[in-house]
C-alpha cells in the first residue's frame, strides 16, 4: 500500500528558490488558470504531457488564492517555479493562515488509502473527498490526493503551512531510434 | 462547458464538451440535480469531447455519482480517456466511477 503522506519540512530542499523564475498574483480566483498559463509557458513540451502539469499548477495556486487568501485581493500570491525536460519544481506562497488541517488531512488520506488496497469500494465513498467548514460546492476536495501522486519527489509544507512546494521526476526523454 | 442532453427510450444521456474546470464545473451538478427532480432514473455522463478536467470536475462527478448511488438510481460515465483518465487515475477514482467504454454500451447496459 502507497504511503505517500503531505510532509511538514521548513528545511526541505524544495524550498530552495535558486535558479527560479518567481511570479506573484492578486488573489483573482478568476485569473487563476490565466495565472498558471502564464508559468506553465516556460515548460519545455516534453513535460507537459495532456496538460497534466497545468492542471496540477493550477490546483496549487487555486488553493493559495482561495483557501490561504480568501480570495482577497489585497493579498498576493506568490509562485517559485524551475523547468527542464526532466524535472518541474514549484512553490505556492500565500499570506494566510496555513493549511493548518495537514495531520488530519494525512490521516483522513490514510483510511481512504486502505479503503483502495481493500478495493472496498462502498466505505471508499466516506473518504473520496476531503471537507473542511470552509469547503464548499465548488471545491472537489480531492486535488491533494491527486498532487501526492504527481509530484513524485515529494509534496511539502512549512510549519506555517501557507507556503508549499513540489516536485516532479520525469523519465529521461529517449533520443534517436532503436535498430534492430 | 457546452452541456447537451438527448434521450434513448428512457436513458438520458449528458454529452459535456470543452472543459470541467473551477469555473463551471457546478453547472454540471446543477443539471442532474434538476433531471433527479423530474424522475430521472438512468443516466449516462458521456466525457468523450472533454478536454480538461481538474478537481472541481472530479468533485461535480463524485457528487453526481454518491448522490446517485445513495438513491438506487443507474448511472454510467462513458469515453473516459486522455488527460480526463488520467486525471481519475490520479485520484484513484477509476474504481469508484461506474464506468462503459461508449454510450452505446452504457445504453445496452442500463
Amino acid at each position: 500500500m502507497s504511503n505517500k503522506m503531505i510532509q511538514i519540512d521548513d528545511n526541505s530542499k524544495l524550498f530552495n528558490t535558486e535558479g527560479c523564475f518567481h511570479k506573484e498574483f492578486p488573489s483573482d480566483l478568476r485569473q487563476v488558470r490565466y495565472f498558471t498559463l502564464l508559468i506553465v509557458q516556460k515548460a519545455p513540451p516534453e513535460i507537459k504531457e495532456l496538460n497534466l502539469l497545468e492542471q496540477q499548477i493550477s490546483e496549487l495556486i487555486k488553493n493559495a488564492v482561495k483557501h490561504g487568501n480568501k480570495c482577497d485581493l489585497n493579498k498576493k500570491v506568490h509562485v517559485w517555479y524551475y523547468f527542464s525536460t526532466e524535472e518541474a519544481r514549484i512553490i505556492v506562497e500565500d499570506e494566510g493562515k496555513g493549511f493548518l488541517k495537514i495531520r488530519e488531512w494525512n490521516d483522513f488520506n490514510e483510511k481512504r488509502l486502505q479503503c483502495l488496497h481493500e478495493e472496498n469500494f462502498e466505505e471508499l465513498g466516506n473518504f473520496v473527498s476531503y471537507r473542511t467548514p470552509d469547503s464548499d460546492d465548488r471545491d472537489g476536495g480531492n486535488a491533494m490526493f491527486a498532487a501526492l501522486e504527481y509530484w513524485n519527489k515529494g509534496v511539502v509544507f512549512t510549519e506555517k503551512a501557507n507556503k508549499i512546494a513540489v516536485s516532479k521526476k520525469f523519465p529521461k526523454a529517449q533520443r534517436g531510434i532503436n535498430i534492430d | 462547458m457546452e452541456l447537451k442532453i438527448r434521450k434513448s427510450s428512457n436513458i438520458y444521456i449528458i454529452d459535456i464538451h470543452g472543459e470541467m474546470d473551477l469555473y463551471n464545473s457546478y453547472k454540471l451538478k446543477d443539471l442532474v440535480m434538476k433531471m433527479l427532480e423530474k424522475k430521472v432514473t438512468k443516466f449516462v455522463i458521456n466525457l468523450d469531447k472533454v478536454e480538461y478536467i481538474d478537481s472541481s470536475g472530479i468533485g461535480a462527478l463524485i457528487y453526481i455519482c454518491s448522490t446517485i448511488k445513495k438513491m438506487n438510481l443507474q448511472l454510467l460515465v462513458t469515453n473516459v480517456h486522455g488527460s480526463v483518465k488520467k486525471v481519475i487515475e490520479l485520484t484513484k477514482l477509476m474504481g469508484y466511477f461506474p464506468m462503459a467504454p461508449t454510450v452505446n454500451d452504457a445504453i445496452k447496459t442500463l
